[in-house]
């Protein structure tokens, strides 16, 4: 157990010098946690040696350990770094240390502290959006904002794309979280259940609120998104935004209906949202009257359909009995 | 895979929550939110399988809905005769088996195929027309129908069964019920004279010819 102990700190103090070894040309802040982290290395080297018996025997040991324990470690690497890290947990040194690193054994952390640090980097860049606009320099300043170089914005290969479709998910986790909760509510019985117009005006809103805080700059995100190589991620997010507002409004058709009932919601999103671009009323309250009225056609409009198809049938009816009349009056139906 | 189970491993609430969970999965199902324990089809682990079984469901449901429109449109040509009480009895098995699949579809927020309609209009038509050619045509049209869907069936057993039989045990159980079930229609309608009609051989391939470019669409739209 003890030797487990001192293989996990050995393959920790392994880990540090490997950071300060391999960081390449230090900038300024690199070059204080370069020796941020040499100070610590040498501290826990000092430690080690203090602490345990005879200092060769317990370096011998913990290096054949940590050589052991170095991979065990490294699965635990994302952990580790969440959690209080000896180096001061400087995620520049930790991206430029996964990158010397063992790229086979490291695969699956890596990918997952890749994907989490973009998504880290493009939210805070959120921040930057009504001074820069939907662009790399709003990525750069936010990648600064958290410590990084401006040049970790080379990961982005999308540009101002990333930043955009990373907002729209974002906001779209968000409100599938609110109508869930609000799902919660209601199952618990604490909450009434709402009717789908009113439910589907209350989603669009809340969604479209979202936008408020960057609807200066929004006319450009829009045109970002009708980009081209865009377009796909765009519809998709688009699609699954539709199908989890109708899934909380009830829907569980399994017919036409379903795609009919997403189509009409989409014209009704994508309308309010262009009427959105330019309201300049208090709190937009235009557009939410704008809302209020498409999704009062809709309803109508069903209710219409619902009327024609039974009028519809009572007409045939009609006139399958007027024929079978006329038949009987002419005689056709008796058989001689 | 290894990174699904690492996502799996690492879902310690300090960090990621249930909205991130399903972002980095890509994953559809509510996590939270099936309202009872027992479901069909298990937890999806990741997209592909996701993508997999939706795909499945999907033609399986376009499968029923079309066997139902075919025996809706036998019978409306062949409902006061003798045969009528027998396709009556092998198209409300066929309800049975759509309504189950409308379950699994709901629950499971899989998107029917867009081809519904086509598949109405497709189904009733050639119920209708093999039935106005004859009882014994109707009853072709049967047995080639259901042999497709057997065999379709069959294949989507042995997919499921060479990935991971334990996982997919209640999807199993469903679809060999099902299988079962159409087996027994293809039999009865073979006991009814089917192999009887001229030219039985074109037209039960040319149906299956049908019944398979049908199911290969479905599959995709």
């Amino acid at each position: 157990m003890a030797a487990l102990l001192r293989g996990l700190r050995a393959g920790r103090l392994l880990r540090g010098l490997g950071t300060v070894a391999a960081v390449p040309t230090a900038t300024n802040p690199q070059c204080s946690s370069l020796r941020r982290g040499f100070h610590c290395a040498a501290l826990r080297l000092q430690d080690e040696s203090k602490s345990d018996k005879p200092p060769s025997s317990s370096s011998s040991s913990s290096s054949s350990a940590g050589s052991t324990y170095h991979e065990h470690y490294q699965a635990h690497a994302s952990e580790h770094t969440e959690t209080a890290s000896h180096l001061g947990s400087d995620p520049a040194a930790e991206t430029t240390n996964t990158s010397y690193q063992d790229q086979s054994e490291e695969q699956d952390e890596e990918y997952e502290t890749e994907e989490q640090l973009q998504a880290r980097i493009l939210t805070a860049a959120l921040e930057f959006v009504p001074h820069h606009g939907w662009s790399m320099e709003a990525v750069s300043a936010g990648a600064e904002s958290l410590g990084l170089s401006s040049a970790s914005t080379g990961m982005f290969d999308n540009g101002a794309g990333d930043l955009v479709l990373h907002f729209i998910s974002k906001c779209n986790s968000e409100l599938t979280e609110i109508l869930a909760e609000q799902h919660n509510q209601v199952q618990l019985g604490q909450a009434e259940r709402k009717k789908t117009a009113e439910f589907l005006r209350d989603a669009v809103e809340t969604r479209l609120r979202m936008y408020i805080p960057y609807m200066e700059n929004w006319p450009q995100a829009m045109s970002i998104l009708l980009l081209p190589h865009n377009m796909p991620d765009s519809l998709k997010h688009l699609s699954t935004l539709v199908d989890d507002i109708w899934y909380y409004a009830g829907d569980r058709s399994t017919d036409m209906n379903w795609y009919t009932k997403r189509a009409v919601l989409t014209g009704i999103y994508n309308t309010t949202e262009l009427v959105m671009l330019q309201d300049s009323s208090p709190d937009f309250q235009d557009t939410w009257n704008f809302l209020d009225n498409r999704i009062q056609d809709v309803v109508n409009m069903a209710g219409t359909a619902k009327q024609v198809q039974s009028t519809g049938e009572a007409v045939v009816q009609g006139l399958m009995g007027a024929a079978v009349t006329l038949k009987n009056l002419t005689g056709v139906n008796q058989r001689r | 895979m290894q990174r699904a189970v690492h996502t799996a491993l690492c879902e310690w609430p300090q960090l990621v929550s249930p909205a991130m969970i399903r972002r980095s999965l890509k994953c559809r199902v509510p996590l939270q939110h099936s309202c009872r324990p027992y479901s069909v089809v298990p937890p999806l682990r990741n997209a592909e399988e996701g993508e997999m079984l939706h795909r499945m469901l999907r033609v399986d449901h376009a499968g029923e809905y079309g066997a139902n429109r075919i025996y809706a449109g036998q019978m409306a040509v062949l409902g006061r005769s003798r045969t009528g009480p027998l396709i009556q009895e092998m198209w409300d098995q066929e309800k049975k088996h759509l309504a189950k699949f409308n379950e699994i579809l709901s629950e499971n927020r899989v998107r029917p195929t867009a081809l519904l309609p086509l598949w109405n209009i497709a189904g009733f038509v050639l119920g209708a027309s093999t039935a106005l050619l004859g009882k014994e045509t109707a009853m072709a049209c049967t047995v080639a129908v259901e042999e497709s869907i057997s065999e379709h069936y069959n294949s989507q057993i042995r997919a499921l069964m060479e990935q991971d039989p334990e996982r997919y045990t209640e999807l199993l159980q469903v679809i060999k019920e099902f299988r079962d079930d159409e087996m027994e229609h293809h039999d009865t309608a073979l006991e009814h004279d089917a192999e009887s009609v001229p030219g039985y051989w074109l037209l039960k391939n040319a149906i299956q010819l049908g019944c398979k470019a049908a199911i290969y669409v479905s599959e995709r739209v």
